[in-house]
């Protein structure tokens, strides 16, 4: 367990609507799955960080939730994007992208590409 | 990264807002999906092949600690600083409920406290702070020629045409117009004012139009525009009465409009009922234009600044402007050394958004006294609250060693003691709101008088509700905040300990409130000294030798009618009035006068007597008044020297003038001064006549009761050689006033038919201009006597208290044989050393501030060394008595039964 990294604060809401975009409505344990795969099980979430993080953004109206019935037949919430929250991923992507390049371009300035 | 915008935010505080009142359904719901998330993890762990128990354990240690969760999610879904809020007042709610005789007392003198501030605050909100309402106050400015505000119309007329330094000027008066057509007066409240007046002031019509500069121009015809709430009292707000004429002081005025029902003038203790045009002005004073008085002193002159300019650029073009308008106001009569000086004059700018009142200029340093004196009303009440407070805290102090031994932090106690505190006095400023709402009317009704009632505009507005939450938090923070912080310092295990078994209780807790009562008692002190010293001045006041007595004396004011009654047939109609006046039955004597004593009139002129030479121009300032025969012996002031006038004292014989006493010894020192000569300076008459000294009476006050000895002389009416369309008569009779009026007003329209008359009563018109002292006594004896109670309650309290602290070592040393007194004594003792310090410290700031009061002060020294000592005396023998009864009560426990209760 010790080899394994918190999620980083403030990442985790543009992680979460990411993988809601791309996997559609889906219930908190899958999200924490989801993207604790895709990190290649270098990060971990519990659902002490997972679930206010998820509150808040229904407070802030970005994605919605419903309670539904999983694969396996558990009654469970299901979470999906609103169209808020898409634009709001959308913007969140290319800021991220940007602030990335320049970070970049700073530690690495050899490795600067045409 | 996730920056979030404003508007999601916000809408994330809303959800939040409504988080706080989540019940157990969203608890369930939460719990809900927690469980479905862990079985989830389980249902995975399983179908990786571990055993059901191992499936679990994993599970659990992967999604983390449950009990955090929820606290994180609670936390999230709610704000949790409004929900422990919220808890925390319920709790205090509930513990004010549960001892409702400390509630109501707390919140009593909160209320009193905090009450009695907002009402002051109140009125000098509304006649110091607040802007008037009209299109953009703060760029309003008053020109003054140096500090003298008032100016005369031809200054007026320069400025108007010179306007180049404003964006618009207007100017002025205030006056009163008589609305009967003879009979008796009926005033309303009236204003001069030039052209732009309305303009300026983006004042709108409410109905007709509001005149305009066309208007204002010498020889226009006659017109008036009315106050809203005057049309719709006056006309029940008919649209007809536009055009309609309206007669004031008999000369007819047409309605051409009304104005904005906003709309109340510029003076914010007066609203007025009708505005004519400046130019107007000469068909009322047909004998006395001031239109081209260089010296008529009566108008304010106020501009609007230019967009974008400052005071100060302005102030600099006015400056420049200074001595052309000089130049051509220069009144021509005056002495050459008054004309270079009023040459030099510089016209100056002050802001003008707040108005013109008389209560804020007469009223200001008693308005500011009675702040400072309710102020510290409210500070003694803290410290009674404080003290109840601090008597509560010691009582739960195990309640705290339980919170703070379970983990509670210190600052988690104190904030929920500071809730406490606040919920406190948030009922106190409740209450005190709703006391000002009335108290602060009930003032302004006290200093109205029936000649002159005010209207002032009382009702809250942002500043008073902001005064009053400040006052309220103020107030919770300053008694809640000490014993809070008293109360959870301390050693967790003695306080868990201590009240088990406490033989004698440590005496270390009680020092704040020791303080307490020595400022409690310093306080009241400042506040009944002041008590003593305001009641004083009204006493001095009242008692002061005005020099004629005013009891029993009618006044009535006539005005004749200046076409009514033509100039040369004055003297003898107003000969013809007296006579019938005389006659009237159950009068004993009667006079006419020019002004009348003490009504604030005043007609003062350079006098140069016989053999004196001036070192100041104030040596020859002679206030004079012109009366006819008898008005002395109606008056009851003693004639010392000579005689009276009579009637052979007329046009054809000489000059004749009575002098007052001290006047007399100052013009002519121990000569006798009948038969000497005195020259009374006029405009326009050169040289100075010549006017013999017939007599002397006894010195009389003039204008003011409290004014410094000023220069009195008389002259005879009979010798009035510009008499005025108006005249006072004064009728002294034993009969009631209801009674004698009817046959005043027949003997009166007998000569003149169309004279309007106003009666007064003589006594009850001196007496109204002693309403400020009358008043500022009355509210510093009221809260002298308030700040003693609280005092004594305070005392009272915090030595019960000590008693019952102390119940066991009383019981030990009266088991061992000490004697009553000495317990008493024992008791009392503290109490004294507070009460002696208490009356130091307030002695120190009573001779301090009194200084500051000195102007409201008459015949009396702030250090005035009976009045300390009454007062410390007074204070002294009251918390004495409040001190010794539950002293008195310890040394009459049984030893046994206290050991006992232990």
């Amino acid at each position: 367990m010790n080899d394994k990294t918190d999620v980083w604060q403030g990442t985790l809401a543009l992680m979460v609507l990411k993988t809601l975009e791309t996997m559609g409505a889906l219930h908190g344990y899958g999200i924490a799955r989801r993207i604790e795969q895709t990190s290649g099980d270098v990060l971990q979430v519990n659902y002490g960080t997972l679930y206010p993080a998820l509150l808040k953004l229904e407070q802030e109206g970005y994605i919605s939730a419903e309670w539904g019935v999983s694969d396996n037949n558990r009654k469970a919430k299901f979470y999906a994007l609103t169209r808020a929250g898409r634009k709001k991923l959308a913007l969140e992507t290319r800021q991220w992208e940007q602030t990335t390049a320049i970070i970049a371009r700073f530690l690495f300035p050899d490795r600067q590409a045409s | 990264m996730t920056r979030t915008s404003l508007p999601r935010t916000l809408r994330a505080f809303f959800v939040r807002l409504g988080g706080v009142f989540a019940g157990h359904a969203q608890d369930r719901e939460m719990a809900a999906e927690f469980e479905s998330h862990l079985q989830m993890e389980i249902d995975d762990n399983l179908r990786a092949g571990m055993t059901p128990a191992e499936a679990r354990r994993q599970a659990l240690l992967k999604t983390g600690g449950l009990a955090l969760a929820q606290e994180n999610y609670r936390a999230r879904r709610g704000l949790p600083f409004i929900g422990t809020l919220l808890g925390d007042l319920q709790y205090a709610g509930r513990l004010l409920r549960r001892s409702p005789g400390f509630t109501f007392v707390a919140v009593l003198s909160l209320a009193l406290g905090i009450g009695a501030n907002t009402a002051i605050f109140t009125i000098i909100n509304a006649v110091m702070l607040r802007s008037l309402p009209v299109e953009d106050p703060s760029r309003l400015v008053q020109i003054k020629r140096g500090d003298s505000p008032i100016l005369t119309n031809p200054i007026w007329e320069q400025i108007r045409d010179r306007q180049q330094a404003f964006s618009g000027v207007l100017a002025y008066a205030d006056t009163k117009f008589d609305l009967a057509d003879g009979g008796e007066s009926q005033f309303a409240h009236g204003i001069w004012a030039s052209g732009d007046f309305f303009r300026v002031l983006g004042v709108a019509p409410a109905a007709g139009r509001m005149f305009s500069a066309y208007d204002d121009r010498r020889g226009a015809p006659a017109l008036a525009v009315l106050s809203y709430d005057f049309w719709q009292r006056r006309y029940g707000g008919d649209s007809n009465a536009i055009g309609k004429t309206i007669r004031l002081n008999r000369v007819p005025f047409q309605i051409v409009g009304v104005a904005a029902p906003w709309f109340k003038g510029l003076d914010v203790d007066h609203a007025f009922d009708v505005a004519i045009p400046l130019a107007n002005e000469p068909l009322l004073h047909a004998d006395f234009s001031m239109l081209d008085a260089r010296s008529a002193w009566w108008l304010r002159v106020l501009g609007r600044l230019r967009p974008g300019e400052s005071i100060a650029q302005a102030s600099e073009r006015m400056r420049l402007l200074s001595p052309a308008i000089s130049e051509n106001t220069v009144p021509a009569n005056w002495e050459p050394k008054d004309r270079t000086e009023y040459l030099k004059s510089v016209y100056k700018l002050s802001p003008a958004a707040g108005g013109f009142s008389q209560t804020g200029r007469q009223y200001r340093t008693a308005l500011l006294t009675l702040m400072a004196i309710v102020g510290l009303v409210l500070l003694i009440a803290c410290a009674n609250v404080a003290n109840l407070l601090l008597a509560r805290a010691s009582a739960r102090e195990r309640e705290f060693a339980v919170r703070l031994a379970l983990g509670a932090s210190r600052m988690r106690v104190v904030r929920q003691l500071l809730t406490e505190s606040l919920l406190l006095s948030v009922l106190g400023a409740l209450g005190g709101f709703l006391l000002a709402l009335s108290g602060s009317r009930a003032l302004i009704r006290l200093i109205s008088t029936a000649a002159d009632p005010l209207a002032i505009d009382l009702s809250p507005d942002w500043r008073v509700f902001g005064f009053t939450i400040a006052a309220a938090l103020f107030t919770a923070l300053l008694f809640g905040l000490a014993p809070a912080l008293r109360a959870t310092q301390m050693e967790l295990e003695q306080s868990l300990k201590e009240n088990a078994r406490g033989a004698v209780a440590g005496s270390s807790r009680f020092n704040l409130g020791k303080a307490l009562i020595a400022g409690q008692v310093a306080l009241s002190l400042v506040l009944l000294i002041a008590a003593g010293l305001f009641v004083g001045t009204l006493r001095n006041l009242l008692t002061v030798d005005t020099g004629f007595v005013r009891q029993n004396v009618v006044v009535v004011n006539v005005d004749a009618g200046h076409a009514a009654l033509p100039k040369p047939q004055r003297i003898a109609a107003y000969t013809q009035m007296l006579e019938r006046l005389r006659n009237v039955n159950g009068v004993a004597a009667a006079a006419s006068s020019m002004i009348v004593p003490l009504s604030g009139s005043a007609w003062d002129s350079y006098v140069h007597a016989e053999g004196y030479t001036s070192t100041t121009p104030a040596d020859l300032d002679v206030f004079l008044n012109r009366v006819s025969p008898g008005y002395f012996r109606t008056m009851r002031t003693p004639l010392l020297r000579g005689r009276d006038f009579n009637e052979h004292d007329d046009s054809h014989s000489p000059r004749v003038m009575i002098l007052s006493e001290s006047t007399a010894r100052h013009f002519f020192g121990s000569q006798n001064p009948v038969g000497k000569t005195a020259a009374i300076e006029e405009p326009d008459v050169k040289p100075a006549p010549l006017y013999e000294i017939i007599g002397v009476v006894k010195d009389a006050k003039y204008a003011e009761v409290d004014e410094p000895r000023r220069w009195t002389g008389f002259v005879a009416s009979g010798q009035d050689p510009d008499p005025f369309s108006t005249i006072s008569f004064e009728v002294r009779s034993q009969l009631p006033a209801e009674r004698l009026i009817p046959s005043l007003r027949t003997a009166i329209s007998h000569v003149s038919p169309a004279a309007s008359l106003e009666f007064k009563n003589l006594e009850v018109d001196v007496n109204d201009t002693l309403l400020r002292p009358r008043v500022v006594a009355l509210l510093a004896a009221a809260f002298g006597l308030l700040a003693l109670v609280l005092a004594m309650v305070g005392l009272y309290g915090v030595t019960s208290y000590s008693v019952a602290r102390r119940k066991g070592e009383i019981g030990i040393r009266m088991a061992l044989g000490e004697q009553r007194q000495s317990v008493t004594w024992l008791m009392l003792r503290d109490v004294f050393l507070l009460l002696v310090l208490g009356l130091m410290i307030g002695l120190g700031a009573a001779l301090a501030a009194g200084r500051l009061v000195a102007s409201l002060l008459y015949g009396i020294q702030p250090n005035d060394p009976l009045r300390l000592s009454a007062a410390m005396l007074v204070l002294a023998v009251a918390t004495a008595v409040a001190a010794y009864l539950p002293a008195r009560r310890a040394a009459r426990l049984d030893p046994m039964t206290a050991l006992r209760e232990e």
